[in-house]
């Protein structure tokens, strides 16, 4: 018997993340970009990061997360104009409504996998978008959850203004520090030892003993949780809720985030993916209206090739390099 | 409402049903002998639909007195010639899907998944470059389109054509999987690909003329649905969906199923457009709901790459 391999609490890579991110506003105007960017690509990722649970940590291809975003969003903007003004509540409704949204979905799908768990989730993605759509009374329809206000947090002892976009990216990144450290550790926590037993193989982990329907559940409750998180700060973000973001295209921009930033091999591949993305949007859209054809194009090519996307291609130069230096060295890449 | 009045909706459901079951068949055809599902097939459907307006309102890339002979012939033959020549000119879309999903074969269905996806969005913006965003509506030749008065009902004559093309197509479909040696292959292929091969059988050719046949028939289903729905980019999402429900709805691998599963949601959708027009589409999901919930294999479902 070996030792259990510990993980370490903190890791450089997450410190890097960290301070990069918070260095953000001190730069972001110089080389030609803009406050709210950072907002939009800080909410993306950490709703990525949020999806990468159940597409790279649990190997169950969901293709309806947007409909989680959507409810976060619209959670948050309802809680404001019929609960209480007060961010706190806001921000606990947001993620309130997603989970429910998600034991909902989970009730019905979590003793499937593969093309079944996809074309399920599709189906209730495009149930949570159609509901978003008709019912205009409580939505908005089309037109959208309007004057959704930027709400003070509220300390107790001091209170802060979240109007102006460069407190709002440190609000979220301040979230964005504590969900990521959370994710962190639930991933390496027994719990997510057992979920990552499941993604290789479903029935041994069940004739270990674990009941595996409820681990796939909480996997996908958890997700849908802090994906309604990113969701109710992103309407705080745009100071309303629509329902695109629950259509399928949405729910497949998340996807691609998270495949094209190498969600598959590594723990930060979907914040660096959501990077990609948006500045593949701000940079490409700037050339040309087709961006997406770009990006999509992009992305089918990397799934062809290297489906390990950003971080794998990294990972294995890295390898490449170690191996050329010190061939006994085998670098443990895996978890970083 | 009494039951007469029920009977156009019923009519509209039917068409509508039929049409599924076409793009509902091809994309078995192809889950069945690839294993990996093509969301993109629902492109392939839209792609159909926009080459059917480029030929029926005359625009097309061609040298411009080309163009005004083209725009000379009557309608119905523009019409006739698109519901033939769109398919065709789409087939070479399915062929470069086929060929770029040879990589994911035997591999995690999570890649073939993520393929079509993405090919799917690259064909939804490739439109949106080409066409643009507007709405299109499919110039209807006057000698099909209109309505007419039966039983006191006013009926839409298209509707009809609709669903007569739709059975036509259907036929023939079932003649070539049911009664042709190709058929068999691929039924074959379905069942057990290994023993196949070592039959003698060439399965990778088999799979580019399935991929083509079940493109064709998407893209055909695209060109008849276009008046009924319009022409808009993301109309291979509205496709697409109804066709995997139906495929969990009638069972994976069964030509009955798929045409069952078609009818039964067009009917139910047709039908719930009489009572609560705008919900009509709510409906069909929550039939899905209904069924995998108490009959996971559908209803005429044997063991599938969906149960993996």
């Amino acid at each position: 018997m070996t030792p259990a391999r510990r993980t370490p609490i903190f890791t450089w890579a997450m410190i890097i993340v960290w301070l990069v991110f918070a260095s953000v506003p001190l730069w972001i105007e110089k080389v030609g970009l803009y406050h709210y960017l950072g907002v939009e690509i800080l909410i993306f990722a950490l709703y990525a990061l949020a999806y990468n649970l159940v597409l790279g940590h649990a190997g169950l291809p969901s293709f309806g997360h947007g409909a989680f975003f959507g409810v976060g969003a619209y959670a948050f903007g309802l809680a404001q104009f019929n609960i209480a003004a007060n961010l706190w509540i806001c921000l606990a409704a947001a993620i309130g409504a997603a989970a429910i949204a998600g034991a909902l979905v989970a009730l019905f799908i979590s003793h499937r996998r593969g093309i079944y768990y996809a074309l399920m989730t599709i189906a209730f993605g495009q149930i949570f978008w159609f509901i978003a759509v008709k019912v205009h009374s409580v939505t908005g329809g089309e037109d959208g959850l309007l004057k959704i206000e930027r709400l003070p947090v509220d300390l107790g002892l001091a209170a802060f203004d979240l109007t102006t976009n460069v407190a709002l990216y440190y609000f979220v990144l301040a979230v964005f520090i504590v969900v990521s450290f959370l994710l962190w550790r639930i991933v390496h926590s027994p719990f997510g030892r057992v979920v990552k037993a499941i993604k290789q193989n479903e029935t041994r982990a069940r004739f270990v003993g674990y009941d595996v329907w409820r681990f796939k559940a909480a996997i996908l409750v958890i997700s849908a949780a802090l994906s309604g998180l990113a969701g109710g700060l992103f309407s705080m973000a745009q100071a309303s809720a629509f329902p695109d973001v629950m259509s399928l295209h949405y729910s497949g921009y998340v996807v691609m985030m998270t495949l094209v930033g190498g969600g598959l091999v590594s723990f930060w591949g979907p914040v660096i993916g959501a990077v990609a993305f948006f500045l593949a949007r701000d940079i490409i859209g700037s050339v040309t209206t087709g961006w997406m054809l770009w990006f999509g194009l992009s992305f089918v090519v990397l799934v062809l090739f290297k489906p390990e996307g950003i971080a794998g291609i990294y990972q294995s130069l890295m390898q490449r390099r170690a191996k050329a230096s010190a061939p006994a060295v085998a670098p443990n890449a895996q978890g970083r | 409402m009494s039951f007469i009045n029920l009977l156009p909706h019923l009519l509209n459901g039917i068409t509508l049903g039929l049409l599924f079951s076409l793009i509902a068949l091809g994309f078995m055809l192809i889950l069945g002998l690839m294993e990996q599902i093509n969301l993109a097939h629902g492109s392939l459907f839209a792609l159909g639909a926009y080459f059917a307006y480029a030929l029926c309102a005359a625009r097309l890339p061609l040298p411009p007195d080309w163009l005004a002979v083209w725009a000379g012939v009557p309608l119905i033959w523009r019409f006739a010639a698109a519901v033939i020549i769109a398919p065709i000119l789409v087939a070479p879309f399915g062929l470069i899907l086929e060929r770029l999903m040879r990589r994911t074969y035997g591999r995690d269905p999570l890649y073939g998944l993520l393929l079509t996806f993405g090919v799917a969005m690259v064909i939804e913006e490739l439109i949106r470059v080409v066409w643009g965003t507007p709405d299109y509506m499919l110039p209807v030749p006057q000698e099909i389109s209109g309505g007419f008065i039966m039983l006191d009902l006013i009926w839409s004559t298209y509707r009809f054509w609709a669903a007569g093309m739709a059975i036509v197509a259907m036929a023939v479909v079932w003649v070539i999987v049911e009664r042709t040696r190709f058929g068999a292959m691929v039924k074959a292929g379905a069942h057990d690909s290994e023993i196949v091969q070592a039959l003698g059988i060439d399965l990778t050719k088999l799979r580019v003329w399935v991929f083509v046949l079940g493109t064709m028939m998407a893209a055909f289903a695209g060109v008849i649905m276009a008046p009924l729905w319009g022409i808009r980019p993301h109309m291979g999402v509205d496709a697409v969906v109804p066709a995997f429900l139906i495929i969990v709805l009638g069972g994976v691998g069964s030509f009955w199923g798929a045409a069952i599963g078609g009818l039964l949601v067009g009917m139910v959708v047709g039908l719930s457009s009489a009572y609560a027009s705008e919900w009509s589409m709510l409906s069909m999901y929550l039939l899905l709901l209904l069924v995998v919930t108490f009959r996971a294999r559908g209803l005429f479902g044997k063991k599938s790459v969906l149960e993996v």
